[in-house]
């Protein structure tokens, strides 16, 4: 179980203070849904569970073990972010290969293992392509390819699919489910977007003024 | 550790962090080398008399002329380019006054003299077709103005074409739609979009031309068209009146950091050379189109026809002379050494504080506080202050630190020469740098982190690919900047150590026009090659 428990954070802007308290929790396999209008501290929730924030008091613990105080790359968690997911000088395979390997020689093994997560993700016989020519859906998968790869079982998706049009994003929620489910992954969205909750989230969580509370059961 | 601890950024905090207090440590130090030299007695009941107030009056007067004309031919040019951006030679011509910025000034004095000159091309010609010459000597304000708006309008047609064609093209279609004249175009749609810029690139211009050196030293002609800088050259040099020196620099001084302090926002760089030429939604009436047409043409050959004479009357020069002549060797070898190493410190220099700067600037680093922003505020003061410092101020502290420290004279010409180039570009360098790498931590921390990328690995994926034409781009413009400086050198360009602009303008001052204008072709190819060909080794993929 990924468990979140009164994890508080204060962020001050223009003399304006907004206090954050979060709760929630993630079963093995689901797909868990976090909306919320702008502002309402969606980002800052995923930022502190990824570890980009550090959280005045409260714990993060994953099957009983605080993760609280770990860094973000030690973390059981993978990020899909909204944007710039990808460099878009490397090719298709080495912004997948980064996900394990950050050296400049690649095993062998490792190419294997990135092409058939490409091939999973729908984009075999794109490895050798530069990321700058891909569409936003395809650099999309790419990413989701990345985070496959690194084999954490902590997905934290960040508006992934906003900007992208309805077919596209339809096939990636799909994807999302799929491996979800196959991979038996801990999974949170966030989204503005109420329908991508109703299509593949278990459990759907609203942040409003800074606090969490389950939205509804799909 | 999370994201906007200091502690992960604290490789890119010091070194940034030691280099802008030892910028601030060396400004505050000339400082103190200038202004502990003044005898206090007499320095401040003297310091205004007629000749100063003569020379404060003409230097701003001068700097007022030249970029109230610089703006506006600067203006029209830009806004006929971006009406009519689908002839061939466009791109060519707009490569051209991106190069304004980097010319040598000496290269365009001589060439504007070769096609102005009292023997000059028009004269000549005029002479020839109508029997008639102008008798204006081209010594005197006008060749100060004229040299002036030749560099600086291709400044402001360059950065405001780049603005105009930022302008959507949604705009001139609802303009279009109101039925709006041309006037009214420009009015509603085209200057509210370049007053901003407007304002900046005249701030900058009105100090480059406050503080121009090389072109009122070898334009002005007479004392009565002295600027400051000039008068504090001649006093050091010519009349070693160190006291007048001071005073000049003092007021030079006080003038130029007020002008920095009111204008915070300097431009000073084109980082983007591409054009646009996608076709703005309003077909030109006929009679606008040729307007359009009549000022590029005017343009062109105005900024085309120095360069061209003296590519023509380059190549009438005796090479071989040229090359045999040792001093010219020297020269040459020091230049190129010279350039090499101030623009690979100046990228260096720039690189580092811009680093450390973005710490202080990005949200998810250091906590938006108010000493974060006064911290910001220090780093971009400490590289840009040297905008407040004219070259021959500079040079003038090495000067005086010269007779107090003993070394060989080439030496402190050297060394000095070097650090006024560094010093010199680096306000440029950091505006074109500071923006695509706080771009890049922007874009990239949060991948970055969640993947790992640190140190050398960091640089090599997520870094150097998104900045290396920018870090070219500095290279080159810092490389030709200090080519083609007739600053520092004058104060110290002897026959032990001579650079290539000095070279240049000694020739000019014993009348080899011929042997001048090789040489004045040589640094040209030289500049223009480093400038057009180098940043174009990584240009395949776009900053960000």
């Amino acid at each position: 179980m990924f468990n979140i428990s009164n994890l508080k954070y204060t962020y001050k802007e223009n003399e304006i203070k907004n206090d954050y308290n979060f709760s929630l929790n993630v079963k093995q396999s689901e797909i868990v849904g976090i909306i919320g209008q702008s502002g309402s501290g969606k980002s800052t929730l995923l930022d502190l569970l990824a570890g980009f924030l550090a959280p005045i008091s409260g714990n993060i613990t994953f099957n009983d073990i605080d993760i609280t105080t770990l860094n973000t790359e030690n973390r059981p968690l993978t990020i899909l972010f909204q944007k710039y997911n990808t460099f878009e000088h490397l090719s298709v395979i080495k912004n997948v290969l980064l996900g394990i390997n950050t050296s400049f020689k690649v095993k062998e093994e490792e190419i294997k293992e990135a092409m058939i997560i490409l091939k999973e993700v729908g984009l075999d016989g794109f490895e050798d392509k530069l990321a700058s020519t891909l569409s936003g859906g395809q650099s999309q998968r790419v990413a989701l390819a990345r985070c496959l790869i690194r084999k954490k079982p902590i997905l934290l998706l960040d508006e992934p699919f906003t900007g992208l049009d309805s077919n596209t994003k339809e096939k990636m929620l799909e994807l999302v489910k799929e491996i979800t489910e196959k991979l038996k992954l801990y999974t949170i969205m966030v989204t503005h977007d109420l329908s991508d909750c109703e299509k593949i989230a278990n459990r759907v969580y609203k942040v409003e003024n800074g606090k969490t509370s389950i939205f509804k059961f799909v | 550790m999370p994201l906007n601890s200091i502690y992960r950024f604290r490789l890119s905090l010091i070194p940034g962090g030691l280099l802008s207090i030892l910028l601030l440590f060396l400004a505050f130090a000339i400082f103190f080398i200038l202004f502990s030299n003044i005898d206090n007695k007499d320095f401040f009941s003297s310091i205004i008399t007629s000749r100063i107030f003569d020379l404060v009056r003409f230097t701003v007067y001068q700097a007022l002329l030249s970029t109230l004309f610089s703006i506006l031919l600067g203006t029209v040019l830009a806004w006929a380019l971006t009406h009519q951006n689908s002839f061939k030679s466009r791109s060519y011509l707009i490569a051209l006054l991106s190069s304004s910025l980097i010319l040598p000034t000496l290269i365009v004095v001589f060439g504007i003299i070769t096609v102005l000159g009292q023997n000059g091309w028009l004269n000549r010609a005029l002479l020839y077709l109508f029997d008639y010459s102008f008798e204006n000597s081209i010594y005197g304000l006008s060749g100060i103005l004229i040299a002036h708006v030749y560099l600086n309008a291709s400044f402001v047609a360059r950065s405001l074409l780049h603005v105009f064609e930022s302008i959507p093209k949604e705009r001139y279609k609802l303009a279009k739609s109101l039925n709006f004249s041309t006037i009214q175009r420009f009015r509603y749609i085209e200057f509210p979009a370049i007053k901003l810029s407007l304002r900046s690139i005249s701030s900058t211009i009105f100090l480059l031309c406050f503080t121009s050196f090389a072109i009122v030293l070898t334009l002005g002609g007479s004392p009565s068209y002295n600027t400051l800088e000039v008068a504090i050259y001649e006093a050091i040099k010519i009349d070693f009146d160190i006291p007048l020196a001071l005073k000049l620099a003092f007021i030079q001084l006080s003038i130029t950091i007020v002008l920095v302090f009111l204008s915070a926002n300097f431009k000073v760089g084109i980082s983007d050379i591409k054009t646009s030429t996608q076709k703005i939604p309003w077909l030109e009436t006929k009679k606008l189109r040729i307007l359009q047409i009549s000022i590029i043409l005017f343009s062109s050959i105005l900024f085309i026809l120095p360069l061209v004479s003296i590519l023509i009357d380059g190549l009438g020069a005796n090479f071989i002379k040229i090359f045999s002549d040792i001093v010219f060797i020297e020269s040459f070898i020091t230049s190129l050494i010279i350039a090499s190493i101030s623009s690979i410190l100046t990228v260096l220099f720039a690189l580092l504080i811009s680093d450390t700067r973005r710490n202080f600037n990005i949200n998810h680093r250091i906590k938006k506080t108010k000493f974060r922003s006064f911290i910001n505020m220090i780093i971009a003061f400490s590289g840009n202050i040297y905008l407040a410092i004219p070259s021959l101020i500079l040079g003038l502290g090495f000067f005086l630190l010269s007779l107090k420290f003993e070394a060989p004279l080439s030496y402190w010409a050297f060394g000095s020469v070097l650090c006024a180039n560094i010093l010199m570009s680096l306000p440029f360098a950091l505006s074109i740098l500071y923006p695509p790498m706080a771009n890049v931590a922007q874009r990239y921390d949060k991948l970055s982190f969640s993947l790992n990328l640190k140190g050398s690995k960091r640089w090599l994926y997520c870094e150097w690919p998104y900045i290396k034409s920018s870090v070219l781009y500095v290279f080159a413009l810092s490389f030709c900047l200090s080519l083609g400086d007739l600053g520092v050198i004058a104060l110290f360009g002897s026959d032990e150590i001579s650079t290539l602009p000095w070279y240049l303008y000694n020739l000019m001052g014993s009348y080899q026009t011929k042997d001048a204008a090789g040489v004045a072709l040589i640094l040209l190819i030289l500049t223009l090659s480093v400038f057009i060909f180098l940043p174009r080794i990584f240009t395949r993929k776009k900053d960000v």
